[in-house]
């Protein structure tokens, strides 16, 4: 592979990281402009690069992109969920292809298509594609002379204007008035005139009086030129583009300048008008004579302008719009020179072409003109393969299949209410066993389509795994640290969504493991452990969860160093920090606020510690443990759902009020008769088997107010939250239920107890607790 | 030897300008970012030429220019953006802070080797 | 060496850039009845060209660069930039 090519690639995946872990960032901080203009400098760079290579829809995605994220910049438009989701699904797309590009150096067929949707979607917040039409130097024909051509000599006007009369052939003059500062920016006004090509002359505009000789300042800019040239307006254009606003350009026929000298013409001092009369077409030019010809021409520069605004990049595309408006500017009678085809002299000379050109009077002008096909990357696309038997579907519609299965998920739990209030209300135990059978026939279907959708969502951990072999070696690089990455289980199936969430945390651990946890070479050698150490990243498929394991031989955590700074951080008590045993203090570097590296490097980040990573997996509904043994290794093992999509909840009721949990939390469910509870050291206790184990009042924790019925059995939901048992007091137990769980949003978002809601089947909004915070809560009720 | 400059935060942009303007028998200094191509002006670093990026971490491109202006040396080298195409009122920016000019990503051996040649007399 | 200032005669040789100006616009301030030698001039930067606008030396040895002779010259041996009464004249 080219070397180039290989250093984008690894740019790329760093890039891609940078804005996964952006993008995400900001749903859970909307607005924080810091991560907006980061997330848009990597999206920007990324497109920079990606020019660098012939890959036409990667620059055009990235580039919609970018305009999105560069108007989330400017604060012209808020981010919202959707265009998160279409920016992430912009970037997968791009991870998906860049992996092709790895195997195969080229964009997969598909991509053109598979781009199209997504740009049209990015583009849509901000109003559709930006056509930017530059026109850098305006050049008038006119018939009257400019005020500066008093500033050639006139004896060389007078030729200049005979001859031109003669060959009826006409002349560029220019104006150039450099600003005063112009030195300062490198700019050498004589240096740009010396390259004007077939320069015919050049004059003088001298101040109109110079400064005293000490008050003489040489860096100040005191001179203008104007000059005539046979130069081309692209040659021009280019040569001046940064002057662009200092120049003023005119072509003059033999007879302007003969009316001119002869005092005939009122000088014209205002700027030259931008668009001229197409009547004054000058008479120079061979009009072509078939109106046919001329519809045909222009329907090409039409077609042109709107393939260079669609696609501007690309030098083959280029010079294939560059030749074809060069044909249409000869069938016009026009003929343009195009030297180095750039967008924006291109767009500038078809725009000057159709200025010129008015519609032939017979053609139907109205007649919208359809452009040239110029979508290149269809040309090698299979299209309408025959037999083949992949589907390919837009993402969209499997997210929208998805909720569908929600929502019957929900009205099938109606069935369940229906079925209780047949019994309960109409006192119908028949109806409501015919109910519950309906019930499970479609429970049985529910689920096998939820399985069957949940499948098409799966995507290999390989897609996670993938940016890390290059990850890995640049930064072991930079470290100088020799590292060998072992991946196993990349053939593991999770949801896409999963897999998304995933990457953020992952990045950060096997940084985490590079940075702190693997030593140099020689600190190895030193303990007698080969050089070359080993990160392996194994997945496997564990019942309803993957599970992510990121393990280093490296240095591993010193749980007595731990102990100590978790104590002089105020974390931990001084008891605690002579009874915590090792494997409970290398858990505390995921209590918030904990940092285990001495100096903040720049690989881990600024300040995003384990407590973010243990956060962001909890919010998944997974897990995060760590296992370390000081001197040979650290190993941290992510659980999370295969999928985020249905939850399984199980309801229940609090001072009148339902609540759900996530069943996986849910150990058991029991009763006690309140005799049985005990207080131990100010806490409710219930034994249960000979354990233990502590209850919480949720009423009190949730500040509700309820006193429970002492007459009656205590109902306790045994919950095994970090490896740890709790009961918690409860009012009622209901059914276990398949939920979607929204995020909590509006005022609710910052109510930490709950990680999000679900509509039941009876039009019930129930609230999903997070077991972690309520027991946190819980704790300082006290 | 006549000297370029080049910042840029992306190494593959870094690499492919640093190729074209070796083989074209310019000398190149590289920085990552404002601050570091500051730091090396700051030590002597002397570029006929400097080539940088608009949108960088650290230090972007416009404040470096700014900056770089009022460095030991560097009042009327020429300094020039790499920008996009959409990037019309950052030029505009970059010239009112002392920019020459700007180069339109992505840059071709032609279009980088000409715009030197345009604005460096003697080159 | 692009500037090599004598007493009263200023040899230029290839590009005189910005870095010479200051130097340029001093001597030819300074200088009583300046001259100055364009022969292996190569290349003048406009404030070289303004500053010799300014002081009017006269130029001792015509510059042999095709550019700097032909169309930069005339505008040193001119009558300076005034401009030519448009139409007052008729050829």
């Amino acid at each position: 592979m080219n070397p180039l090519l290989a250093q984008f690639l690894a740019e790329a995946a760093d890039l891609l990281t940078q804005v996964d872990e952006g993008l995400l960032q900001l749903e859970r901080t909307p607005g924080d402009p810091e991560m907006v203009n980061e997330v848009f400098r990597a999206a920007h760079t990324f497109k920079g690069s990606s020019g660098l290579f012939d890959f036409p829809e990667l620059t055009r995605l990235t580039h919609a992109a970018e305009d999105l994220l560069d108007a989330v910049r400017a604060g012209a438009l808020p981010l919202d969920s959707g265009m998160t989701d279409d920016l992430l699904a912009a970037f997968d797309l791009i991870r998906g292809w860049l992996a092709h590009v790895t195997s195969n150096e080229c964009l997969p067929a598909t991509a053109g298509a598979d781009a199209a949707a997504l740009i049209t979607r990015l583009r849509a917040p901000i109003g559709g594609e930006k056509v930017k039409v530059e026109t850098t130097v305006a050049v008038a024909r006119r018939d009257s002379a400019p005020a500066w051509l008093a500033y050639f000599d006139e004896e060389w006007l007078a030729e200049t204007a005979a001859w031109l009369r003669t060959t009826s052939a006409q002349m560029r003059f220019i104006r150039y008035v450099p600003d005063s500062g112009c030195f300062f920016r490198a700019e050498d006004p004589l240096h740009l005139i010396r390259q004007v090509p077939a320069l015919e002359r050049l004059g003088l505009i001298e101040p109109v009086e110079w400064p005293e000789a000490a008050d003489y300042d040489e860096y100040a800019c005191m001179v203008a030129f104007v000059f005539a040239a046979r130069a081309a307006v692209g040659e021009i254009d280019y040569l001046f583009r940064y002057v662009s606003d200092q120049i003023e350009v005119v072509d003059l026929d033999g007879d302007t300048i003969q009316r001119y000298l002869s005092g005939e013409a009122e000088a014209d001092a205002a700027a030259p008008s931008e668009a001229d009369e197409p009547g004054t077409v000058d008479t120079v030019r061979s009009s072509p004579s078939e109106p046919e010809l001329v519809a045909d021409a222009r329907a090409i520069l039409t077609a042109a302008l709107r393939s260079l605004a669609i696609n501007p990049t690309g030098h083959v595309h280029l010079v294939s719009v560059a030749n074809a408006i060069t044909a249409a500017a000869h069938a016009l009678g026009d003929p343009v020179e195009i030297r180095e085809p750039d967008v924006v002299a291109l767009t500038a000379t078809v725009t000057r072409l159709l200025g010129d050109t008015p519609p032939p009077e017979d053609a139907v002008s109205t007649a919208p003109i359809e452009p040239i096909p110029v979508d290149r990357g269809r040309a090698d696309d299979p299209g309408g393969q025959v037999g083949s038997r992949i589907l390919k579907v837009d993402q969209e519609k499997v997210d929208h299949l998805m909720e569908l299965v929600g929502e019957l998920n929900v009205a099938k739990n109606g069935l369940t209410f229906l079925a209780q209030a047949a019994e309960e209300e109409f006192g119908s135990r028949a109806l409501s066993r015919r109910i519950k059978d309906q019930y499970s026939g479609l429970h049985r279907i529910a689920e096998e389509l939820q399985a069957s959708v949940m499948d098409i969502r799966m995507l290999p951990l390989s897609v996670a795994f993938s940016r890390f072999p290059r990850l890995v070696r640049d930064l072991s690089r930079r470290l100088g640290k020799n590292i060998e990455l072992v991946l196993t289980g990349e053939d593991t199936m999770a949801d896409k969504d999963v897999i998304e969430a995933l990457g953020d945390p992952l990045v950060h651990l096997v940084r985490n493991s590079l940075d702190h946890g693997v030593e140099t070479v020689d600190e190895r050698l030193a303990t007698g452990k080969p050089g070359t150490a080993r990160i392996t990243l194994a997945a496997v498929a564990d019942g309803d969860a993957v599970v992510v394991e990121i393990s280093d031989d490296g240095r591993g955590v010193d749980p007595t160093r731990v102990r100590r700074k978790a104590y002089e951080k105020g974390l931990i008590s001084e008891e605690e920090l002579e009874t915590l045993s090792d494997s409970d203090a290398v858990d505390l570097v995921f209590r918030p606020g904990f940092s285990t590296a001495e100096q903040i490097s720049d690989l881990s980040g600024r300040g995003v510690g384990m407590d973010a990573v243990r956060a962001s997996v909890e919010k998944l509904g997974g897990a995060v443990t760590m296992r370390s043994e000081l001197g040979s290794g650290t190993t941290v093992r992510l659980r999370l759902p295969l999928s985020m999509a249905v939850t399984q909840v199980m309801v229940f009721s609090v001072a009148g009020q339902r609540f759900g949990i996530p069943v996986d939390l849910v150990v058991e469910t029991v009763r006690v008769p309140a005799a049985e509870m005990s207080r131990v050291l100010h806490q409710d206790v219930v034994v249960l088997r000979g354990e233990v184990v502590p209850v919480l009042d949720l009423a009190r924790a949730l500040d509700m107010p309820w006193t429970p019925d002492q007459t009656q059995d205590r109902a306790i939901l045994i919950v095994g939250v970090n490896g740890q048992r709790v009961g918690l007091l409860v009012e009622q137990f209901h059914r276990e239920v398949d939920v979607i769980l929204k995020p909590m949003e509006g005022l609710l978002a910052y109510a930490n107890e709950f990680s999000g809601t679900a509509l039941l089947g009876d039009g019930l909004v129930l609230l999903v607790l997070n077991m972690k915070e309520v027991l946190g809560l819980a704790a300082r009720v006290g | 030897m006549t000297t370029v400059m080049l910042v840029d935060d992306s190494a593959t942009m870094l690499m492919s300008l640093k190729s074209i303007l070796t083989k074209a028998g310019y000398s190149v200094e590289t920085a990552e970012h404002g601050k570091q191509a500051l730091d090396k002006l700051g030590k002597g670093v002397k570029p006929n030429l400097i080539i940088s990026d608009v949108n960088m971490p650290q230090m972007d491109g416009i404040t470096f220019v700014r900056e770089a202006r009022k460095a030991p040396g560097m009042r009327f080298t020429p300094m020039l953006m790499l920008t996009t195409e959409s990037e019309q009122t950052k030029r505009t920016e970059a010239k009112s802070a002392g920019a020459t000019g700007w180069l339109v990503k992505p840059v071709s051996p032609d279009q980088l080797l000409g715009v030197i040649k345009q604005v460096l007399p003697g080159a | 060496m692009p500037l090599e200032l004598g007493d009263t005669t200023a040899t230029l040789t290839g590009v005189v850039t910005v870095d010479e100006v200051e130097e340029l616009a001093a001597w030819l301030q300074a200088t009583a009845k300046p001259r100055v030698n364009l022969r292996k001039c190569n290349h003048l930067h406009t404030g070289a060209l303004q500053a010799m606008l300014r002081f009017r030396p006269k130029v001792s040895a015509a510059p042999t660069d095709a550019f700097l002779a032909g169309q930069v010259l005339p505008l040193l041996e001119g009558s300076g930039g005034e401009p030519t009464r448009q139409g007052s004249e008729p050829p």
